[in-house]
């Protein structure tokens, strides 16, 4: 019974960090506060259904749905994005402008009612001692796969030392050859690359409707200020654990709504004590 | 004279890299101090410990005689401490009156007062005839004037000039020590000047402390630093 | 002498004088036409345009906070919600054994427990350096904790059936009881509610109050370095804007006679938003008429066609950020200037 609760606490926390990952990279490597990251994983989940809907198998969808909310990101980035780097409010408010345009587009096209995407692998998982829906361990793998990628090309490729060269001082990076313009536009359309993919993933679970991605919005910004903004690996991590374990938990005591109410709360808390994360010291 | 300002072996480190250490420094109500030293000296961070903007890692302030090591900016600045920081940090959206009006609101007394006051403030730092300019359309050596002139709206007792004369012309640079000198004598006010231009430094006529690696390497007046062989190889070593 | 130029004027900006003498006039127009619509605007105007009216009290709310002290929040819906779930409990509960009226005690009650938690909130954050971004996703949160509330506590809220909340009736003591039921007489109960709202906001922001919000606004580091504490005057500011977003909320409650959690959300806080971008941010006569005319404008266009005006909203949302930071008001101001030449003589 316990090892199935953290089975389940496990799983979710995996899946929860790969609905963050994509902000944990937009956010913690660009600062660009994207509150449009909601809409980015609905856009997958349609794409998603959308694919499936015409045949296409879903391994295929979800790099279609990936590939096309990274089109969706370049196009976002290099119309209006990019001109705002340096004014962390403005890019707020035009991102979630990207989330009430984007949600009415969807709306027009494909209605306002929710769609069902049947799960690749209906299957239970049985383990003996427990048994887990196999669809849930394939996407908990698939973030550890995606998180561990994006950590190895972070710290262990030469992409991500001039990466990590251009955050740490523009200035100095540019001198040194480093195209800071392409940087980030790289940065940003793989943060909404890696959210296209996740909401694909999602959408199995979910229902995908217009506002489908938006549970995730405020808690993977909790998520990456939690763990710590920056820290891409282990702050995803952790965070996610933190905000995702601590409602599992409190859904079993209460209902699930009121679970995120004391998690938000929580988070606030935890924020004004520690604004820069729980793993940073400061 | 009155001791205004006192710290004893204050120190700072920031994660290993040590900015500040063992620095005991005087000065005195009504008078002046230049902080010279290679860039890396430690100049602007103990000018921060003084404003508060910095908690120090070791040691005491005192000012006036009241412990102040612990305090905020906030309750610094009303007791007088100001800062003018190395880039200009004046309401750049707006225009140079309504700077100063928002400067004049710590002060305690009537509108009234307090209009007469941005009146004196603007005519000490010759901006009174271009009070309406937007902020954006100065020159550097205004802004800097500018901000002066809202760190002595109120009673303001020890400024705190964080590389006045940067980026000013000779002119500028002559009568920012005019004024500065002014301050001191007329309004009684005291000063720690960080600097690095020495022409500016002697006119001042006022003693210098010089820092080196975190270190008060020597204090004395402007002659007998000029004329100090440490000094001069460690700024002749720095180059 | 530009020294009794600058001594004569109480104007809080005078780069923005222009503006002000202008939306002096512009101020005074609205009011008149509002006062005078009645008489000339269909019955379901009447009866409609209070709402509005309170929806731009709410806009002049966020106008205050995000306008004068440039910090943007998206909990306004909130401290509405919550102002309107006090009225109807309050009015609900009857009052104080006949000596305290339960709508006044509701309106009362909406306004200071709104305003007291908007102070707890800003005081917890505000003191903490809380950094100005970090306090958007906040309110984001807080929004959605509200919303959750309102449908998790259903013993008290009703949860997702929403309450019903009678008119209040107008007690003016000696004078007598005015029933609020007509909507001509709800009409000219809160007009000039919104007017003497937007009064007391025009003289709060020409105080010192008002200039140390936007030395805040420009260069919240140097106006502490000044001595005065930034953080004390943002919760002040905030609790402000709560209290009379509450306290609007209370009056809309009595009003639309039916609230539901959604109220409290974050689609509604966003529609705040959009309403004062749109209006203009600067301007506390932007704000108001961006709720009162956007709002209208959603109201109507959206029974045509939903969809469609609510893309067309959001992409002037994003071409108001991206292009009009000032909003309505402040092109307008803009061309103003403009058209009179330098900025900063008499106007």
């Amino acid at each position: 019974m316990a090892l199935g609760v953290a089975a389940d606490a496990t799983i979710l926390t995996l899946i929860l960090a790969l609905a963050a990952l994509g902000l944990a990279v937009i956010y913690g490597l660009i600062g660009v506060i994207n509150l449009g990251h909601g809409a980015m994983l609905t856009i997958g989940a349609y794409v998603t259904w959308a694919c499936t809907g015409a045949g296409i198998p879903f391994a295929a969808a979800v790099v279609l749905a990936g590939l096309g909310v990274g089109l969706v990101g370049f196009a976002l980035e290099h119309l209006v994005i990019r001109h705002f780097y340096d004014q962390p409010f403005e890019t707020l408010l035009i991102t979630w402008g990207f989330f009430l345009v984007t949600t009415e587009v969807i709306k027009i096209i494909f209605g306002p009612t929710l769609h069902p995407v049947t799960s690749p692998l209906p299957a239970a998982l049985d383990l003996g001692i427990i048994t887990l829906p196999a669809y849930r361990v394939l996407v908990a793998g698939v973030a550890v796969v995606l998180l561990g990628g994006v950590a190895a090309l972070l710290y262990r490729t030469d992409l991500g030392i001039r990466i990590r060269a251009v955050i740490q001082n523009r200035e100095v990076a540019s001198l040194l050859g480093v195209d800071i313009g392409a940087m980030y536009k790289m940065v940003f359309v793989a943060g909404c690359c890696l959210a296209g993919i996740a909401g694909a993933l999602l959408s199995p679970i979910l229902s995908v409707g217009p506002y489908m991605g938006n549970i995730y919005l405020v808690r993977s910004f909790f998520v990456v200020i939690v763990g710590g903004i920056g820290q891409i690996l282990g702050g995803t991590l952790v965070g996610s654990f933190l905000i995702g374990g601590s409602e599992t938990i409190f859904a079993l005591l209460f209902s699930q709504v009121f679970a995120q109410t004391i998690v938000f709360a929580l988070a606030i808390l935890i924020l004004r004590f520690r604004p820069f994360g729980v793993l940073t010291r400061r | 004279m009155a001791e205004l300002l006192r710290t004893e072996r204050l120190a700072k480190s920031f994660r290993g890299l040590v900015a500040n250490q063992d620095i005991d420094f005087t000065l005195a109500a009504g008078s002046m101090r230049c902080i010279i030293g290679p860039n890396g000296a430690g100049k602007t961070t103990f000018i921060s410990m003084v404003s508060g903007h910095q908690r120090p890692s070791a040691g005491e302030i005192w000012f006036k005689g009241e412990r102040i090591t612990e305090r905020s900016v906030v309750r610094r600045a009303r007791m007088g401490i100001v800062r003018k920081f190395q880039t200009p940090m004046v309401f750049d959206n707006l225009s140079v009156f309504e700077n100063m009006e928002i400067a004049v609101l710590g002060a305690k007394g009537p509108a009234a007062a307090r209009r007469g006051r941005i009146g004196e403030v603007l005519d000490l730092v010759r901006m009174a005839e271009i009070a309406d300019a937007p902020v954006k359309n100065l020159s550097h050596g205004q802004k800097q004037w500018l901000e002066i002139g809202l760190l002595i709206a109120n009673d303001a007792e020890l400024l705190l000039l964080d590389e006045p004369t940067a980026g000013m012309t000779a002119e500028e640079t002559h009568a920012t020590g005019a004024l500065i000198r002014r301050l001191i004598r007329d309004l009684g006010l005291s000063a720690i000047i960080i600097e690095h231009d020495i022409a500016f430094i002697r006119d001042l006529h006022a003693p210098v402390t010089v820092l080196h690696l975190g270190r008060i390497l020597v204090e004395g007046t402007f002659d007998e630093i000029a004329g100090d062989t440490q000094v001069r190889d460690v700024y002749l070593g720095e180059a | 002498m530009s020294l009794s130029r600058a001594a004569g004027g109480g104007r809080s900006t005078p780069s923005l004088g222009a503006v002000v003498v202008s939306e002096n006039g512009a101020a005074v127009l609205t009011f008149a036409v509002l006062a005078g619509l009645p008489l000339v605007a269909s019955d379901y105007a009447v009866f409609i345009l209070p709402q509005y009216m309170l929806y731009g009290v709410l806009a002049m709310s966020l106008g205050l906070f995000w306008g004068f002290a440039g910090i943007l929040s998206f909990g306004q819906a909130a401290f509405f919600a919550l102002g309107a779930y006090t009225m109807g409990l309050a009015m609900h509960g009857g009052g104080v054994a006949g000596v305290i009226d339960g709508a006044y005690l509701g309106l009362f009650l909406a306004a200071l427990g709104a305003g007291a938690l908007a102070a707890a909130v800003g005081y917890f954050l505000f003191s903490a350096g809380i950094r100005d971004t970090y306090f958007v996703i906040i309110t984001i949160a807080l929004s959605i904790i509200a919303e959750q509330l309102a449908i998790t506590q259903s013993q008290i809220t009703g949860g997702g059936n929403g309450m019903f909340i009678d008119r209040m009736m107008l007690n003016l003591g000696p004078l007598g009881s005015f029933s609020l039921e007509g909507d001509a007489a709800m009409y000219y109960f809160v007009l000039p509610i919104a007017g003497l709202v937007y009064l007391a906001l025009r003289r709060l922001v020409g105080t010192k109050f008002g200039k140390v919000l936007v030395g805040i606004r420009e260069n919240e580091d140097r106006v502490i370095s000044l001595g005065l504490d930034a953080s004390l005057y943002k919760t002040a500011a905030f609790a402000l804007s709560g209290a009379l977003a509450g306290f609007a909320g209370a009056l809309y409650a009595t009003h639309a006679s039916f609230i539901a959690p959604s109220l409290g959300g974050v689609l509604f806080s966003t529609e705040v938003v959009v309403w004062v971008a749109i209006g203009g941010r600067t301007s506390l006569l932007g704000a108001l008429l961006g709720g009162i005319v956007v709002a209208s404008l959603s109201n109507y266009l959206s029974a045509i066609t939903p969809e469609y005006w609510q893309l067309v909203l959001g992409l002037l949302f994003v071409a108001v950020i991206v292009y009009f930071k000032g909003g309505v008001a402040g092109a307008l101001a803009a061309m103003l200037k403009a058209r009179r030449g330098r900025a900063g003589e008499h106007g």
